[in-house]
């Protein structure tokens, strides 16, 4: 008879690990950039991409790309600022 | 005679004195002092590759000043210093200039001088150094990344067969029993679509309508999340499994008043504590079914004894000590609203929109790894859902039921009326401030002088009859307390 909903009604109920991860990812990678520490833009990658794994269909493609794209960018600055490589915290 | 002897001597002592001085300024530390001054240039250029100062060893023949300097372990600098430009029994003896001490040679005596000053090795800093080695955290990290894609790329693939798989058994008795299987809601006219809605890359979703007493059904497969490596780890230390949720909706004429939930004892209460309808009605702790041949694992929670009683009929009982170990929970309900919404209580002026709805979680069995073959298993759940859309249809409360039902339902809403009173008051209020500004506005913006006046007389005379109004009902009041 009717046509579905089959929609999200409840924003509350959903996951809300892409935002977060998302937001972590630019945070990230901006420190990275400014601080120049490069550990700091290797999680930001990690971020973005764990954020890709977990997002809906609906979501933004735009905004996934862009953060994965700052985080690319927070990697490649620090190498070429600083060519020497990461030295283990240890 | 005799004094010209003298003063000869007297002239030849200071002379001597002078020789003197030229050696020792030339064999005393003035002239390292000098010598380094000079070719401190030369030191400045060559710092990266020698960590050792050169030692020069300036060795003067008396007569001959003939400077030769002995450099050593600067390769670098012979190529740079001409070749003995020397001076041969120069007599400038005063002044030191740069010219004697342009021309140097390295002398054999270098290897003498080399056991004296040890060489040191230079570190060269990591990132000129051609090898891959050092950079070992950095393949560590991209080897990382590809671990991730790799697991995003096998978990999506796994979740795909199984939701298909799922699909393909279950085919069959939607179609039979749903007259629309499979709506996205893009189109503007329901067509049956006959396939699964990926929403996610662990969810798929499903409606079918058409059916006799329910307005539809949507199916929701929440798989475990195999695309994230970090879920995938998190699962390695709890396990868990995948869930096939699915929500019917009825149609108000076909369920009769109620709230009823079975499961597990740890799902119902913290259904209790979460469902809206579920904590207001069902008041006491999940009881066990034990009473009713249900195995120990399931409990029930009902809003009245009688409502238990007919639903717990024997093919529902049948069903439920079969697949106990597969259901998480059964949950029939004509006040559902979903969770409680975490609001203010400033926020609530109306109660939430309740549906009579009938939910079913089921796990699927294998805690995880699953394979698809698992999912046939779940076909006599599905059986067991389109039994108890009928039944609830069916199923009709007694007069007393009825009225428990009734007084239960008029006692929440009194409940929410009374918490919510003061804000609906602040409300009634706020709103008919609005619409004196909105009057007073109108009244303002008629250019007409006329009009202007004729409207301010309508609100005075409105105002005055609010006045009498009100002057009434306290009369009665006080008329009715006498």
């Amino acid at each position: 008879r009717y046509k579905p909903p089959a929609t999200e009604t409840n924003p509350a109920l959903e996951d809300p690990t892409p935002d977060y991860m998302n937001l972590l990812g630019m945070v990230f990678s901006m420190c990275g950039l400014m601080l120049k520490l490069k550990w700091c833009a290797w999680i930001a990658v990690y971020c973005s991409f764990i954020s890709f794994a977990n997002s809906r269909s609906s979501e933004d493609t735009k905004q996934m790309m862009s953060s994965f794209m700052l985080s690319i960018s927070a990697v490649v600055m620090s190498y070429l600022q600083n060519p020497q490589p990461m030295s283990p915290p240890w | 005679m005799k004094n010209f002897y003298i003063l000869i001597a007297v002239l030849f002592i200071p002379w001597s004195f002078s020789l003197a001085k030229y050696d020792e300024f030339e064999d005393g530390d003035d002239i390292m002092e000098y010598d380094d001054n000079d070719f401190a240039e030369f030191e400045d250029v060559n710092e990266d590759a020698v960590t050792e100062s050169p030692q020069r060893v300036i060795t003067t023949e008396d007569d001959e000043e003939e400077a030769t300097v002995e450099l050593e372990g600067q390769d670098e600098n012979q190529e740079d210093f001409d070749d003995a430009d020397a001076q041969e029994g120069d007599t400038e003896s005063e002044p030191y200039d740069d010219e004697e001490f342009e021309g140097y040679e390295e002398k054999p005596d270098a290897s003498h001088s080399k056991n004296k000053d040890p060489i040191t090795i230079v570190n060269v800093p990591a990132h000129l150094q051609n090898s891959w080695e050092s950079y070992y955290m950095e393949i560590l990290m991209v080897t990382g990344l590809l671990a991730y894609i790799m697991n995003y790329i096998i978990g999506k693939n796994k979740n795909n067969r199984l939701a298909h798989a799922w699909f393909n058994t279950h085919r069959e008795l939607l179609e039979s029993n749903f007259a629309l299987v499979g709506d996205d809601g893009t189109n503007k006219e329901a067509t049956s679509t006959g396939k699964l809605n990926q929403e996610n890359e662990h969810i798929y979703n499903l409606w079918c309508s058409g059916r006799v007493c329910c307005e539809g059904m949507l199916i929701q497969l929440k798989f475990l999340k195999r695309q994230d490596l970090l879920n995938v780890l998190a699962r390695m230390m709890r396990p868990a499994s995948d869930q096939v949720q699915i929500k019917v909706t009825m149609n108000d004429e076909d369920m009769d008043t109620y709230v009823f939930a079975v499961g597990t004892r740890k799902a119902l209460v913290r259904l209790q504590k979460e469902m809206q309808d579920l904590s207001e009605f069902c008041s006491d702790k999940p009881k066990s079914g034990a009473k009713y041949g249900l195995p120990d694992s399931l409990a029930i929670l009902s809003e009245m004894g009688e409502v238990t009683e007919g639903m717990m009929d024997a093919k529902m009982i049948h069903f439920l000590t079969h697949y106990a170990d597969k259901i998480e929970s059964v949950q029939f309900s004509d006040q559902f609203s979903g969770p409680k919404l975490m609001q203010e209580e400033g926020q609530l002026t109306k109660l939430p929109e309740t549906k009579k709805t009938l939910l079913f979680t089921f796990n699927v069995p294998g805690s995880g790894n699953t394979s698809p073959k698992d999912m046939e298993s779940l076909l006599p759940l599905m059986s067991m859902v389109i039994y108890s859309i009928d039944k609830a249809k069916k199923f009709r409360l007694n007069r007393e039921g009825k009225q428990k039902a009734d007084k239960n339902r008029a006692r929440v809403e009194e409940n929410f009326l009374k918490l919510t009173h003061v804000q609906r008051q602040e409300a009634a209020q706020s709103r008919r401030e609005e619409k004196k500004r909105a009057e007073k506005e109108r009244i303002m913006n008629e250019e007409d002088p006329e009009k202007q006046r004729r409207l301010e007389e309508a609100a005075l005379r409105r105002e005055q009859k609010k006045l009498e109004k009100k002057q009434m009902k306290m009369k009665q009041i006080k008329v009715k307390a006498m």
